[in-house]
């Protein structure tokens, strides 16, 4: 296996965008750091000639989720939020320990990695090839079914978080003793 | 191609996909591409060709506009006015260029560029003629088997413009403007998604050119997916910000929405991106459901005026022309939506809707139904349309009771 210039380019740009992530005081600032390294993995996968799923991380992951991430930090002006204290300079200690295990494993995978005598054609990672392999009842449908499942619970949760007393309103009995009004007693 | 190889863990999660099934390619990826060059000289090309495109459809739809209002509209600069569009860029180009002091520099200036960056990077997709009608070069300047998905993400990615540029002006106006424009155009994105997906489904097949072919076989896709394009027209005008839906900037509450604070030639750029997304959307729908760059199907027909009508380029041109007409017509006919109203037009109203075709063309895909099914609930669903439309258009008679 060789890792070409380019190759190496994208990850040293992935690795410092990374540190960017987590290093930028301003949380809007970090957010972009986010979404480059989201165009950097997505440059990744189309190396990898993995098309479709470069789409679907750029689609997903930089074009939603980092969005819903900016949403947040802007409607709670919460840019340049001061948290009180910054764990990383104090957990020196911890932080070598995760880098080391995470070495290991790296390590590990490397010297353990054999490259498939047969390498699957994925046709380019389309939706052609990756629809029947995800959706076979032998391999991936019944985790896929499962994960949707979850979303859909976590969906469905979120929205009775935020709006409980017209949830209750809507199931239950108008007398019901949530739904009263408590008299404040003012003054003896 | 060739395959790279580029770490080794990389490639153990290619392998965890396991022993994929050998799909051929799609018939349009697979063919010879042009020379390095002649693709850089097409994008060039193209992105030279959408700015002079922007810069005279200001300049249409203000005389459109001012035919609408019954007024004349500029006509001093050059004949007819045709010189306008050069005194604008001279004019915003010497315009002073501000930056608010405590604006956030960086994001600040990188936001128009975002912008612009992101509006001309999907038009090159669109597929102008046959393949070798450019001098015997692809009338398109990349063919990709992602494409529609390719356009999905870049289009996704030009609301971040909008975005930061609220948000780095400091400013309360232009904070609500983009945060409400971000939310919109969030919530559009999601129907205009799921309504691609029927047509897709159909084809089997996210290449623009597999899609056009397919037309050319079994006609207009407008005729199978009728409320799939109808629910993508609406959308894509959302996204473009168009006057139903131009929340971002509603002068009348925010000043100027999320371009506030800018002037100049940032300025400029905003309208830049807009104008360039109103023209890829234009681009795009007759590509995806009306035959793309291929002439009306009856018209090969003709004898003598058939060849004539087979022209590369020219349905594309007059198609484009005629949906960029169709979005100044409704910007000088139709209101403004208030923001709550147009989120539920969203949420409540296209993006059921929306769902609700994608299962049914599911289910005509999934059982192999004739594909004239499709047609017939089509018409079906206009009719049913037109229906609610003339129930709900009708004002209701006034029930008076005398004492």
């Amino acid at each position: 296996m060789s890792v070409g210039f380019w190759e190496m380019v994208v990850l040293f740009l992935l690795v410092l965008s990374g540190l960017a992530v987590v290093r930028l005081q301003n949380a809007v600032h970090a957010a972009l750091a986010l979404i480059a390294n989201f165009l950097l993995v997505a440059g990744v996968y189309v190396a990898l000639e993995a098309r479709f799923v470069a789409m679907i991380q750029i689609i997903v992951y930089a074009g939603a989720i980092v969005v819903l991430f900016l949403f947040v930090i802007m409607l709670l002006s919460a840019a340049n939020a001061n948290v009180g204290l910054d764990l990383l300079p104090r957990l020196p200690w911890a932080a070598a320990l995760g880098a080391l295990g995470l070495a290991g494993v790296l390590v590990y995978g490397l010297i353990r990695y054999q490259p498939a005598a047969n390498p699957p054609a994925l046709g380019g990672g389309l939706p052609q090839a990756l629809g029947p392999l995800l959706y076979d009842p032998e391999k991936w449908l019944f985790a896929l079914l499962a994960v949707g499942f979850l979303l859909l619970v976590a969906t469905v949760a979120a929205v009775v978080l935020v709006e409980p007393e017209r949830i209750l309103a809507a199931t239950t009995h108008p007398a019901h003793p949530s739904q009263k009004e408590e008299k404040v007693e003012v003054g003896p | 191609m060739k395959r790279l190889n580029l770490t080794a863990a990389a490639a153990g999660t290619l392998a965890l996909f396991g022993p994929a099934l050998a799909v051929e390619t799609p018939s349009a990826a697979a063919q010879p591409t042009d020379p390095l060059w002649m693709v850089g000289l097409k994008a060039f090309l193209v992105i030279f060709g959408l700015l002079t495109a922007f810069a005279y459809m200001t300049l249409i739809e203000r005389r459109l506009l001012a035919r609408i209002q019954i007024r004349q509209g500029p006509n001093r600069v050059g004949p007819g006015g045709l010189l306008q569009p050069l005194a604008d860029a001279i004019k915003s180009v010497f315009k002073e260029d501000l930056i608010v002091s405590r604006a956030d520099k960086v994001v600040f200036v990188l936001a128009p560029m975002i912008s612009v960056t992101f509006a001309v990077m999907s038009f090159g997709l669109i597929p102008f003629g046959p393949k070798g009608a450019f001098f015997g070069y692809d009338p398109w300047v990349i063919n990709l088997d992602v494409g529609i998905l390719y356009i999905f993400a870049v289009s996704e990615l030009a609301i971040y413009g909008i975005f930061l540029a609220g948000w780095a002006s400091n400013s309360k106006y232009s904070l609500l403007g983009s945060l409400r424009s971000s939310a919109s155009m969030i919530s559009y994105e999601l129907a205009l998604g799921i309504s691609l997906l029927a047509p897709v489904l159909l084809v089997g097949s996210l290449n623009l050119q597999d899609i056009v072919d397919w037309q050319h076989q079994n006609g207009w896709l407008v005729l199978y997916m009728l409320p799939a394009f109808a629910i993508f027209l609406l959308t894509s005008m959302a996204e473009a910000a168009r006057t139903p839906f131009d929340l971002p900037e509603a002068e009348q509450e925010l000043v100027g929405g999320y371009n506030t604070e800018y002037s100049s030639i940032k300025w400029a750029l905003f309208q830049m991106a807009e104008y360039i997304h109103l023209i890829t959307a234009s681009a795009l729908i007759p590509t995806l459901f009306l035959g793309g760059w291929r002439m009306p199907g009856f018209l090969e027909q003709l004898p003598l005026l058939g060849p004539l009508f087979a022209l590369p380029y020219l349905w594309m041109f007059v198609k484009i022309a005629f949906f960029l007409f169709f979005f100044i017509w409704v910007r000088g006919t139709l209101f403004r939506l208030r923001y709550d109203q147009l989120m539920v037009f969203s949420w409540g109203r296209l993006f059921p809707l929306a769902l609700a075709w994608f299962l049914l063309s599911a289910w005509v895909v999934a059982l192999k139904l004739p594909v004239v099914w499709l047609g017939w609930l089509s018409l079906l669903s206009l009719v049913a349309f037109l229906l609610y439309a003339f129930q709900t258009a009708r004002p209701k008679p006034v029930e008076r009771s005398y004492p």
